[in-house]
């Protein structure tokens, strides 16, 4: 390999890219050709600095190694705009999940949060937790104080179809 | 016997880069009726092709078998090289090795060895079975057809008349000039483009070698090259052009209104209009769609030119050939509806900003709002919008980086250095003379440039506009307030050509637009004899190479017909009429219309059989195929040929 980042000293990663991009369904990411209306309209880049437009470029390189090590693959917010959008079919989000998919196969440690959804969800059935509000009137609501209905608590069988595709991932 | 020489050509390491030529050489000499068998760098050379001659000649050779290229790049040579050495050009078979075998294997050098050794012995199996064939000659009319009146047909309907010949202009709407009529300045040299259109629109105008009909279609075309019957079909104008001195009276009488189509909607027009000042034939015209019929205009005419009860004419024309300059359309910018085209105001596509930035316009060329009026403070262009963009058109639309650019610089020009102008890209293509040059001249105005496009365009509560885009020069988000923001919507196909292909044949590329014969040496060719292409209606392009497609297109058609008459191909259908039954089905299945029922009196009884017209057929085959009775031979493809060349595959 010929290239090599002066920063880190990295070389691309031939096997890992390719092991990445086997995992992108129907999506190219190659064709990218850096237009950045991805990161231009990217959800999580505001908080959390992702720039899907570098995360495509970096695969395309190869330069796999530091995206696995880094958490800025786990602020991708799904919103799925820069998919709808892409001009090249290239789809930065399927190549985030494919890095999610790889990392975690390579045993990186998820992050926290992601964990705790998953507990909520099993224990729950919902994303979040149910929070109560204060108004700017200060009154405190919930969801009995509004008249919402009752949450039904997920049963066994929903549990073990969840583990199951856990597991499948 | 025949006695066979056979050429392999290296064509420098295209082919011997891959095949082991001599192995396929040594390998066709074990045949019989091989006399010679060599190979050689470049057969197509002089040199190549004079030992060729000397070999015919020294070895009395009748038949010739050239592994090379394509036959579509040199079959037309090596007929000539034979021909020269007293043989029938038809005695020649052209094995390629280069496109069919050679470049598609070239990672299996002894697999690529074989298949080459295969190609040749099918090749020397058919040229064993050529027949001499004869090719024949047409008359042709010097005329000539252009449909479509932009620039494109204006140019090459202006050099063939010029020429001399008589040249028929169609075109759809009620004035020729096309898009370059609607446009303002024109890049790289910002001349005015009606100041260069119109002297050119009034020459056809008045040319005695040009008959135009306006608001007319080409609704069928028969025959074949050189002899083209067509039928337009003409809409009623309701107003006659010859009487109409363009006065307008009727125009300030006339109640009903529309959008102006020339204006793009931007401001209205009345029933009875007149597109532009300058139109040509410079006459008034009624859109029956939205006139009442209150007949106020007829009351107004001194003239006596307007005719209400006009009826549609069908006029039938003969021409040797046929021009195809119809353009193209704008994409529709709605489509990318996360850039709020039509959604929010203040959004416009480029040929909008054209009619705004233009004297002759809805807002006398003041760069302005068309929600407030006011002159905006910053304008921010977005380019590629429908182009290069895989959910629409993958092509790119060749003049938006241009068309931006110069449109940048008009607003400087007009609203003063102070006004903040962006262009949003992905790639500045300045590629064309002047363009460069062109660029830096905006970045000199201090217009600003950020590499990058915008996901979506939003509106802020006081209803201003504002987008987000990430510059990777800065490797920064900006967010850009824009009081009024340009799209550089694409050059797309036209509905229109569904209904021209339907008439004409003529094939088109996966980007739809109409499909030249060879992108680079015959630009100006369809696969039909005797139609051409120019402009837009081929390909997104601006208007310095629709002009000079044009002028080449012009130039092919001269050519095509300057002699009054046509050589044509032999490789057609023929008709055993005694195994014909008459059953019709090669009429069904004939692409180009080339076959013909008569019936004859034989022995006392009517009998109906299939006739071939020469000069229309392609010789694709079809109707030999579908031969119920084998009565149909294809004339250099026969079935002994073919089946012979199956027999040396399977050997």
């Amino acid at each position: 390999m010929s290239l090599r980042d002066l920063m880190t000293m990295a070389k691309p990663a031939a096997e890992l890219r390719l092991k990445t991009l086997s995992k992108v369904w129907k999506a190219l990411p190659v064709d990218c050709f850096q237009c950045m209306r991805c990161t231009s309209g990217c959800t999580s880049l505001k908080l959390l600095e992702l720039k899907p437009h570098a995360i495509v470029d970096l695969v395309k390189f190869g330069f796999v190694d530091e995206l696995l090590a880094s958490d800025i693959i786990w602020t991708c917010a799904t919103c799925l705009k820069c998919k709808e959008r892409c001009p090249q079919r290239a789809s930065p989000y399927d190549l985030i999940m494919a890095i999610r998919n790889v990392a975690v196969e390579r045993e990186a440690k998820i992050p926290e949060s992601y964990m705790k959804a998953v507990g909520q969800i099993l224990e729950t059935g919902l994303l979040q937790s149910v929070q109560k509000v204060t108004t700017r009137k200060m009154e405190t609501l919930d969801r009995d104080s509004i008249g919402l209905p009752k949450i039904v608590l997920p049963n066994e069988k929903f549990k073990e179809v969840f583990m199951n595709v856990l597991g499948g991932a | 016997m025949a006695r066979i020489g056979v050429y392999v050509c290296h064509c420098g390491l295209n082919i011997a880069g891959t095949i082991d030529v001599k192995a396929v050489v040594e390998d066709a000499k074990k045949l019989p009726e091989v006399i010679v068998a060599e190979d050689y760098v470049y057969t197509c050379s002089d040199p190549g092709q004079e030992r060729i001659k000397e070999d015919i000649k020294k070895h009395k050779l009748d038949r010739i078998v050239i592994a090379a290229c394509s036959p579509k790049m040199h079959e037309e040579t090596f007929r000539k090289t034979v021909q020269q050495a007293g043989l029938n050009p038809y005695l020649l078979e052209i094995v390629n090795l280069r496109e069919q075998c050679s470049w598609c294997h070239s990672e299996e050098h002894e697999k690529a060895t074989e298949k080459a050794k295969a190609l040749v012995r099918m090749g020397i199996a058919r040229a064993t079975f050529l027949e001499s064939l004869k090719r024949g000659m047409i008359k042709a009319k010097k005329s000539v057809l252009v449909i479509g009146g932009g620039i494109a047909g204006i140019q090459a309907a202006l050099d063939l008349a010029n020429a001399g010949f008589k040249v028929y202009l169609v075109e759809k709407t009620a004035s020729i000039g096309g898009k370059m009529a609607q446009l303002d300045k024109t890049f790289p040299t910002l001349d005015c483009s009606a100041c260069i259109l119109t002297p050119k629109m009034a020459d056809v105008g008045k040319h005695k070698n040009i008959e135009l009909f306006t608001l007319a279609e080409v609704e069928g075309v028969n025959g074949y090259v050189g002899n083209y019957e067509v039928t337009v079909l003409k809409h009623p104008r309701y107003v006659d052009e010859k009487k109409c001195a363009g006065c307008g009276e009727c125009e300030e009488v006339c109640p009903a209104t529309a959008p102006n189509e020339f204006d793009m909607g931007l401001r209205t027009r009345k029933a009875i209009y007149r597109p532009f000042p300058q139109a040509i034939p410079n006459s008034y015209t009624i859109d029956k769609k939205v006139c009442i019929n209150c007949m106020a205009c007829e009351g107004v005419c001194e003239r006596g030119a307007i005719d209400h009860e006009q009826q549609e004419e069908r006029i039938k024309l003969e021409v040797g050939g046929i021009i195809l300059t119809v353009g193209c359309d704008l994409f529709n910018a709605t489509l990318a509806s996360e850039l709020g085209y039509g959604h929010y105001g203040n959004i416009i596509t480029s040929m909008e900003f054209e009619r705004i930035s233009n004297a002759a316009g809805p807002t006398g060329g003041k760069i302005s709002s068309l929600v407030t009026g006011k002159a905006p403070r910053s304008v921010a262009f977005i380019q590629c919008v429908g182009s290069r963009d895989a959910r629409f058109n993958e092509h790119c639309c060749r003049v938006g980086c241009m068309v931006s650019l110069k449109q940048a610089i008009l607003v400087k020009e007009k609203l003063g250095e102070h006004a903040e102008v962006y262009v949003c890209f992905n790639d500045m293509r300045a590629f064309g003379k002047g363009f460069e040059e062109f660029y830096k001249r905006a970045r000199d105005m201090g217009i600003e440039f950020i590499h990058g496009l915008p996901s979506e365009v939003r509106m802020a509560q006081d209803k201003s506009l504002y987008f987000d885009v990430y510059d990777s020069g800065t490797n920064k988000l900006l967010q850009v307030n824009a009081d009024l923001i340009v799209l550089a919507a694409g050059l797309v196909k036209s509905p229109d050509y569904d209904k021209l292909q339907a008439v004409l044949h003529v094939p088109r590329s996966a980007d739809g637009f109409f499909l030249e014969t060879h992108p680079k040496l015959r630009p100006f060719d369809t696969p039909i004899a005797g139609i051409f292409l120019a402009g837009t209606c081929q390909g997104p392009k601006d208007i310095p190479d629709t002009v000079a497609q044009a002028s080449g297109a012009a130039m092919k058609t001269t050519e095509l017909l300057a002699k009054g008459e046509i050589e044509i191909e032999p490789l057609m259908g023929e008709v055993d009429s005694i195994l014909c039954s008459g059953c019709a089905i090669c009429k069904t299945v004939c692409p180009f219309e080339a076959v013909q029922l008569k019936t004859e009196e034989v022995d006392g009884k009517e009998r109906t059989t299939a006739e071939i017209l020469e000069a229309v057929c392609q010789g694709c085959g079809a109707c030999s195929t579908a031969c119920p009775t084998g009565a149909i031979k294809m004339k250099h493809f026969t079935d002994k040929q073919i089946v012979e060349q199956v027999k040396a595959a399977c050997s």
